[in-house]
């Protein structure tokens, strides 16, 4: 699976596409199959919006206990918040999206941008 | 400490304004984000993984305490209540709003400081000696030259757009606390034998993907000639250093390539074409900001003090952080008091808004203002009398900044890492955090002595791992988090860039493995010798063998 | 025509750009030309003897010394950017005014945006064709922006420790 992420550009908080607008938690995120065309199609709305948003791409996605996470470690990172401040960022609000990101084990990529070798 | 005036003041004024309408420019779709990203980096905004992160000079480490005060405001304000001071001297607010970031730079202004050239491909904010003004070690007072590095430096029309980034230190000591040799320019202020003071003059250290140790391309520059002297090196890099690739457009690839022979001449030759007379700073502007650094006014005071020395019997604590924390200052009764942010579990180099307020009260009542920041990421109240160092103590204590571990194995450098920048493979905090604890027990840490852990998430070095004596480096293997352990490296002044251990290990494994580290250097040092001495007279065999025996 | 601003006697404004800018391949048209270095080494001395205004492109990597000796009899030498980030071209037009004496229109071309403006007027630089549509009014704002400046250059403003004298 897939999502699409990017930072906004007022405050550079981390977001997530669902279904046309821009949201903060990943867990409410749209899921996109991996050969749903969707995925593109977000992919060119978002990055036609450059006054709302920096750098939009698309991540993988997994199955976690209890819910989704990103494959990547760093995408983990951006869905939660620093590790050394458990208070800071997207992982103080708590829930079952968030303990299940916690709970992903078995990182797979380095930054889990699915097309990172086209975009070089 | 440097004042700044009517003109200091307007320009800043000037630049937050400039930023202002570059904000406002880019909100409005007027300018794209490519246009964008190099003119808010002018300004030390970056788009870290979480938020914006808002680099602040504190030129070559200096404030005073209503700076730090506003810094405590910033935090508090415009920020989650904190502040990291960085490998730079420099203070990085990391979840700051692009919304914000215009008023933050006003706030700033208000108190004379900025966040110009703390990034981008110029010249950056001049690392100097933490200790200026108040070791006795010094022949000069850095500070001076590196506010003639400051103005000359800031905004300047032709070294703007350098191939790459471009870091100055200046330091007048022997014993180096700047890391001068993995600079792009180390200057080291020297007396020549008729007494004449002059810089050495190094060019081309650096650390990230390809570390050197600087080559000294002059031994001794006359300080008068500094400016001139610097136009003419910046200029052979800006016409020459490569710009075709970014991991090879520092000065030092440029060095490298030429041989310091070579480039020096280069150097040379375009320095005799220069009109010194125009390039270099009038007498009258040294003697200004000469005097802006004169000596403060000192009490007379018994180079020993009956309060200090009864309080440390006293106190265990006291004595702890006397011998760890309190170095000696050029005037008798006065120390130097290096205050930790690396209490073990901390973030190193992280203070809280009230941190920063305690120890800017303290500097007011009791460190004549002065406050400085070290490139390992502590900070340093540079002027207290020792007859108030219990109450000094006893503040910082209370305000959790008394841990007692200066240049011990858990006063470790690291950089945000993976936690919060966007060009990092792995995490260096937590595995800060992790050691520290380890080594938490504070004889044990005394009884180890020098030990400098430096740790960095990714290869652009930060976190200065190649001149750790244990350097520690963050990699990704196959989307996991590994560290490259690396043996030997020294930042001081016999600067030498560390050697790797073997092959990366996974996180949970680098504290097991520090501490073999540690114990096979305490099972073999001879007399006094410190874990970077052991190393040099061992080699790297008995570490490699302890550390990967029991890996097969 | 294709216009350009220029600074005349500390005022900015638009002007008539009477040169074309002919790239190496291309043939010769009439009238005042702007010919590649390379270009200019072979064909600018017949030109020149023609009665052609005749001005050079500099790329950011060759040497404008490489001009000393044609620089009187050049209309105007032009400084290519090749991206904004490249800043080669600063030390070029430094050198063109404080090493080379030259004193005809030196004019920035390529990726030329209204932030650089008060680095290249500091650096000798008279001429702009802005890649970014600025207006004569917005590079004068974007070239005056500062109050003060810190250190000597081409221009002939006063560094700040002059001001404070």
């Amino acid at each position: 699976m897939k999502a699409l992420t990017a930072n906004r550009l007022i405050d550079g908080e981390v977001v997530f596409w669902r279904a046309g607008q821009w949201i903060e938690q990943f867990p409410q995120a749209q899921f996109f199959a991996d050969d749903d065309a969707a995925a593109e199609a977000a992919l060119e709305t978002g990055k036609a919006q450059p006054t709302i948003v920096v750098d939009a791409y698309l991540i993988d996605v997994v199955e976690a206990p209890g819910g989704y996470a990103p494959v990547s470690y760093r995408e983990r990172l951006r869905a939660l918040g620093p590790t050394n401040e458990p208070t800071h960022g997207k992982q103080a609000a708590g829930g079952a999206g968030v303990e299940a990101i916690l709970a992903a084990t078995g990182a797979a990529r380095s930054t889990g941008r699915v097309d990172l070798i086209r975009r070089k | 400490m440097y004042r700044y005036d009517a003109i200091d003041r307007e320009f800043l004024a000037d630049r937050a304004d400039e930023f202002r309408g570059q904000v406002a420019r880019r909100l409005a779709g007027e300018l794209t984000e490519d246009q964008f990203k190099p003119l808010r980096l002018m300004n030390g905004l970056y788009l870290q993984l979480h938020a914006y992160m808002l680099r602040v000079a504190v030129p070559y480490g200096s404030m005073d305490s209503r700076q730090l005060r506003r810094m405590a405001h910033i935090a508090r304000t415009w920020d989650k209540g904190y502040g990291h001071f960085t490998t730079r001297q420099n203070l990085q607010f990391h979840w700051i709003k692009l919304g914000d970031a215009p008023d933050i730079l006003d706030a700033l202004a208000d108190v004379d400081l900025h966040a110009i050239q703390t990034s981008g491909n110029c010249i950056r904010n001049v690392t100097a000696d933490p200790y200026a003004g108040a070791t006795a070690e010094e022949i000069d007072d850095p500070r001076i030259w590196s506010e003639v590095i400051r103005q000359w430096s800031t905004l300047h029309p032709e070294f703007s757009f350098l191939p790459r980034k471009f870091k100055f230190a200046v330091t007048a000591s022997a014993k180096d606390r700047t890391a001068a040799r993995v600079h792009d320019i180390g200057l080291v202020l020297r007396r020549a034998r008729d007494g004449a003071l002059g810089f050495e003059v190094i060019v081309g250290g650096g650390q990230g993907r390809t570390p050197y140790v600087g080559p000294t391309i002059r031994e001794h520059l006359p300080v008068g000639a500094l400016l001139g002297y610097l136009q003419a090196i910046l200029r052979v890099y800006n016409r020459h250093g490569r710009r075709d690739n970014i991991y090879k457009a520092r000065i030092k690839i440029l060095v490298a390539a030429l041989g310091a022979e070579e480039f020096a001449r280069q150097v040379e030759e375009e320095w005799a074409k220069i009109d010194t007379a125009a390039a270099d700073l009038p007498d009258t502007e040294l003697a200004r900001i000469r005097g802006a650094f004169a000596p403060l006014n000192f009490e007379t005071l018994p180079a020993r003090s009956e309060t200090f020395e009864a309080a440390k019997r006293a106190s265990p604590a006291l004595a702890r952080f006397a011998r760890n924390n309190v170095k000696p200052h050029k005037k008798p009764g006065y120390a130097i008091v290096e205050i930790s942010l690396k209490a073990p579990g901390a973030t190193p180099g992280d203070a809280s808004a009230e941190q920063m307020e305690v120890i800017a009260d303290l500097a007011e009542r009791f460190g004549l203002d002065d406050i400085r920041v070290t490139h390992e990421q502590n900070l340093v109240l540079p002027h207290v009398k020792l007859d108030d160092l219990p109450v000094v103590h006893a503040a910082l204590a209370a305000a959790e900044l008394a841990t007692p571990n200066i240049n011990l194995i858990s006063d470790i450098i690291a950089c945000p890492g993976l936690d919060y920048c966007a060009l990092a493979n792995a995490r260096a905090i937590p595995i800060a955090q992790d050691i520290a604890r380890r080594f938490e027990d504070a004889d044990r840490a005394e009884m180890i002595g020098e030990l400098k852990i430096k740790i960095s998430g990714c290869i652009n070095a930060c976190g200065h791992h190649h001149v750790g004596n244990i350097g520690i480096l963050g990699v990704d293997k196959k989307g996991e988090e590994f560290y490259q352990i690396s043996l030997g490296g020294s930042g001081q002044e016999d600067a030498t860039l560390a050697k790797i251990l073997g092959p990366a290990m996974p996180a949970d494994q680098v504290p097991e493995a520090v501490d073999a580290l540690v114990e096979t250097y305490l099972a073999a040092r001879q007399g006094e010798e410190r874990f970077l001495d052991t190393f040099r007279r061992l080699g790297m065999a008995p570490f490699k063998e302890a550390v990967y025996a029991d890996v097969h | 025509m294709p216009t350009f601003i220029r600074l005349i006697e500390g005022r900015y404004e638009t002007a008539e750009d009477v040169f074309t800018d002919v790239a190496d391949e291309d043939g010769l048209p009439d009238g005042a030309v702007i010919l590649s270095l390379t270009r200019f080494q072979t064909e600018g001395d017949a030109l020149i003897g023609a009665g052609r205004s005749v001005g050079v492109r500099v790329t950011a990597d060759e040497a404008v010394e490489d001009l000393a000796y044609d620089l009187p009899r050049l209309a105007l030498v032009a400084l290519v950017f090749p991206k904004y980030r490249d800043g080669r071209a600063y030390s070029s037009a430094a050198l063109l005014r404080e090493r080379l004496g030259y004193g005809g229109e030196v004019r920035a071309v390529g990726d030329v945006l209204r932030e650089q403006a008060g680095f290249m007027v500091r650096c000798g630089i008279d001429a702009f064709v802005p890649a970014d549509g600025s207006s004569p009014e917005a590079w004068a704002a974007a070239a005056g922006r500062f109050r003060h400046v810190y250190q000597r250059a081409v221009d002939a403003r006063a560094p700040a420790y002059e001001e404070r004298r």
